[in-house]
C-alpha cells in the first residue's frame, strides 16, 4: 500500500498557480484551502504576482525554506512537467494536478502525461490527477480543490472518475443529513488509481462505505484483487457509466456480441461482491443506508399507518428477496393487551397501525416487533393525516433504536413540508428516511447479510 | 483471426474433458453413407467450415435426416458451399439447448457467458456473465441467475452444465491463443450434456 498520509492529512501545502481573479480556478482552490489556515501553513507560489488572497507569492517552489507536504499545481498544461519537476527536487509529500490537458486531450497530452508519470514515480511521490477536481477530507479541514463549498463531516467515502459530479453531490448533501469521510477524484491516474485509494479507504478510521463513481478501469486484474479485498472490510457501492452500445451484430461468436463493456464490469462487480446501483440517487440512497445502520439477517418487519403503503412495501421486499417475519403469538398478545390498537389493525406483518394511529401506537407496534427476536431489522412507514405527529413518531423511533441498536431501522415518512421536521430527528440521530417505499426497501435490502 | 478446424476442436474439448456429441466429418459421399450406418438415423449435417462463418445464416445446417435417399441430397446440397473442410455428421440428440461462450476482455480478463440456446440467446438474450476462473460455486449461480432457469431445472442434469462450465474456465485460463469460444448449442438432458457445436476462434 502506498503512504498517502501527507496528501491526506497535510501539514502544509503549496499552491502552485494560486490566482486573485475571482471565479478562475486558481482563485476558488485558494479560497477552499484557505478553510484550513488554522490547521496547517498554507504558501502561495507565483513568479507573477507579488501576493495572492493577502499572502506574500514565492517565485518556484524550491524558493520555499520549509518542508512541504502537499503540492497543487494548477498551472497551464504547458509548464505543469516544469512545475513538476521542481517539486520533485523539493522532496515534497505528494502532488495533486488539477490543470487539464494531459491524456484526456489527445496524443500530445498523452506524451506529456508519461513523461510526468515517469518523473514522479522515479522521485517515489504520489501523484493524484492530472484533470482531476482535488480532494476535500471535512474532518481535517481539507478542502484541495475548487468544489463549491465543502460538505459536512460524516462515514460516506466518495472516489469518482469525475470531478463535475462530486461538485454537484456536495451541494445536493448540504440539503441532506449525510456528510463524508473523503472525497477524492482521480481523474486521469497518471499514478495513483483507484486501486490505491481503495486500499487507503479501506484503512481509513472515518470512513465506513465506500461510494465510487465509474467509466472505465486503468488496470482491471488489480481492481479485481483489491475491491475483493477491501469488502471483506466495508461495503463498496459502485455506479458504471457506459451502459449503452450500438446494436453490435454477431459477427464472430455470439458471446463476443453479447459480452458488451457493461456486462463485462457488471459481472465482475457481481462477483467481487460490489453493490452496483443504476443512479447516482441509489448510490447515495446505499451508501446513507451502509454509513448509518447494522447489518443483519433476512426477516424483517414493517410497521404502516396506511394500508396500501404496507401492501406496496410488502411488494417491493418480495421482488428483493427480503424476507417479512410471521409475527408471533407473544407479539400478537403484546399488541391486543394494550387496548391501543384500533379493532381493524392488521395482526400481521406488515403490521397496520391504521390512519388515525397517534404516536402511542407506533411505539407499542415498534416495541412490540422489535422485542421479537426472529426480527432483525424494521421498515417504519408514516403517511400524514391530520393527527399524526411526525416529530413524536421520530422521537419514538430514536428511542427504540438506542434500545435495539443491533437492529437497522429503514423509515418512509412519506410526505413534505410537514413531515420534514420528523425527518429531521430521524436523520440527525442517523435513522435513514426515504421520500418513496422503493427506495427504503432496496436500502433495506443492502443491509441483509448474504 | 482463424477458425480452429474440425480436428483440433475435437482434440482441445477432449482434453479439457469437455464432452462433443458423436461426430464424424466425411469428405465424400460414400465416406458419408458408412458412417451414417454406423452412427444410425435419424442425423445431422452440417459443413465443417474453413473460415469464420454462422452455419445456420447460410444454410449450412440440416437436421433431421432419417434415411439414405435423404443423406446423399443434403450431402450434395452441402457440399456446394465453398471453403469447407468437409461435411459433419451427428446423431441427432433431443434436449434442452444452452450456449457457453469465452470472450477476452482488456481490462478483466476471460469472461465466460452462459444461456439458454436457439432463440433465448439470440432474441432475449437470456445470459449471465463471470470473470475466470469460474468456481464450481459461481457456475452454479451462473446457471441460476438466467430467467430461464426454471426451463432447465425441471428436466435437465444441471450438475453436467457446472461441470462443463468449469473446465471450460480452465481452458480459457491456459489456453491463452484462443480469443473466442461459443459452444452453440450444447444440449443437455436429464442425463447428460454434450456440446454439438463449436467454434473456436484463435
Amino acid at each position: 500500500m502506498r503512504n498517502l498520509e501527507r496528501i491526506f492529512n497535510p501539514k502544509s501545502i503549496a499552491v502552485l498557480g494560486a490566482k486573485s481573479d475571482i471565479k478562475s480556478v486558481g482563485w476558488g482552490l485558494m479560497k477552499n484551502v484557505l478553510e484550513g489556515k488554522t490547521k496547517r501553513k498554507i504558501f502561495v507560489v507565483n513568479p507573477f504576482k507579488k501576493e495572492v488572497f493577502g499572502i506574500k507569492c514565492f517565485p518556484s517552489i524550491k524558493s520555499i525554506n520549509e518542508t512541504i507536504d502537499l503540492a497543487i499545481i494548477v498551472v497551464p498544461a504547458r509548464i505543469v512537467l516544469k512545475v513538476v519537476k521542481e517539486c520533485c527536487e523539493k522532496r515534497v509529500g505528494g502532488l495533486i494536478i488539477i490543470s487539464s490537458g494531459f491524456a484526456e486531450r489527445g496524443e500530445k497530452g498523452q506524451i506529456l502525461q508519461k513523461k510526468i508519470t515517469e518523473m514522479v514515480k522515479q522521485a517515489k511521490i504520489p501523484l493524484i490527477g492530472p484533470n482531476v477536481l482535488g480532494i476535500i477530507r471535512p474532518s481535517k479541514n481539507l478542502n484541495a480543490s475548487f468544489a463549491p463549498a465543502t460538505p459536512n463531516q460524516g462515514k460516506i467515502a466518495v472516489v469518482s472518475q469525475s470531478g463535475a459530479l462530486i461538485d454537484s453531490i456536495i451541494d445536493r448533501s448540504l440539503f441532506e443529513n449525510y456528510g463524508f469521510s473523503t472525497l477524492i477524484s482521480y481523474g486521469n491516474e497518471a499514478d495513483l488509481e483507484l486501486s490505491d485509494f481503495l486500499l487507503w479507504l479501506k484503512k481509513d478510521k472515518e470512513t465506513k462505505v465506500i461510494a465510487v463513481y465509474l467509466e472505465g478501469l486503468k488496470n482491471g486484474q488489480k481492481f479485481m484483487k483489491v475491491a475483493k479485498e477491501v469488502v471483506k472490510i466495508k461495503p463498496i457501492v459502485i455506479i458504471k457509466a457506459g451502459r449503452s452500445k450500438k446494436g453490435v451484430e454477431a459477427i464472430t461468436t455470439h458471446t463476443a456480441s453479447l459480452a458488451g463493456d457493461y456486462e463485462i464490469y457488471s459481472a465482475a462487480f457481481k462477483q467481487i461482491g460490489l453493490i452496483q446501483v443504476d443512479t447516482v440517487e441509489q448510490l447515495f440512497d446505499t451508501a446513507k443506508s451502509l454509513a448509518w445502520q447494522p447489518k443483519c439477517k433476512n426477516n424483517i418487519g414493517i410497521v404502516t399507518n396506511g394500508g396500501g403503503c404496507g401492501v406496496l412495501m410488502a411488494d417491493y421486499c418480495d421482488e428483493l428477496g427480503i424476507k417479512l417475519a410471521k409475527l408471533s403469538k407473544t407479539t400478537l398478545k403484546k399488541l391486543a393487551k394494550t387496548k391501543k390498537m384500533h379493532f381493524a389493525c392488521s395482526k400481521r406483518n406488515p403490521l397496520d397501525i391504521i390512519g388515525d394511529a397517534l404516536a402511542v401506537r407506533y411505539k407499542i407496534g415498534i416495541e412490540a416487533l422489535l422485542a421479537q427476536k426472529d426480527i432483525y431489522g424494521l421498515i417504519i412507514i408514516q403517511t400524514l393525516q391530520i393527527m399524526t405527529e411526525p416529530q413524536k413518531n421520530a422521537k419514538i423511533i430514536v428511542r427504540a433504536k438506542k434500545k435495539w441498536p443491533k437492529k437497522p431501522i429503514i423509515c418512509a415518512f412519506l410526505g413534505g413540508k410537514i413531515t420534514k421536521k420528523g425527518i429531521e430527528i430521524l436523520e440527525k440521530n442517523q435513522i435513514p428516511n426515504y421520500s418513496d417505499l422503493k427506495r427504503a426497501a432496496w436500502a433495506m435490502k443492502v443491509l441483509i447479510k448474504q | 483471426m482463424a477458425l480452429l478446424n474440425f480436428e483440433e476442436t475435437k482434440k482441445l474439448l477432449r482434453k479439457y474433458k469437455i464432452p462433443l456429441c458423436k461426430t464424424k466429418i466425411s469428405k465424400s459421399k460414400e465416406q458419408a453413407i458408412k458412417i451414417a450406418e454406423k452412427i444410425g438415423y435419424p442425423l445431422v449435417l452440417k459443413i465443417a467450415p474453413l473460415k469464420i462463418v454462422h452455419k445456420t445464416k447460410i444454410n449450412g445446417v440440416k437436421t433431421g435426416i432419417k434415411n439414405e435417399k435423404q443423406l446423399k441430397k443434403t450431402w450434395d446440397n452441402l457440399s456446394k458451399v465453398k471453403e469447407i473442410e468437409g461435411i459433419l455428421i451427428q446423431k441427432m440428440l433431443s434436449g434442452r439447448e444452452i450456449v457457453l461462450g469465452i470472450k477476452r476482455d482488456l481490462q478483466l480478463g476471460s469472461v465466460l457467458m452462459f444461456g439458454l440456446g436457439g432463440i433465448f440467446v439470440e432474441v432475449v438474450k437470456d445470459v449471465s456473465f463471470r470473470i475466470c476462473p469460474v468456481s464450481k460455486k459461481q457456475a452454479e449461480k451462473m446457471v441460476k441467475e438466467i430467467k430461464g432457469y426454471p426451463v432447465l431445472s425441471n428436466e435437465v442434469n444441471i450438475k453436467q452444465i457446472i461441470k462443463i462450465i468449469v473446465n471450460l474456465s480452465k481452458l480459457a485460463g491456459r489456453q491463452k491463443k484462443i480469443k473466442e469460444i461459443d459452444l452453440n448449442p450444447i444440449i443437455v438432458n436429464e442425463k447428460k450434456a454434450l456440446v454439438v457445436d463449436a467454434k473456436i476462434i484463435v
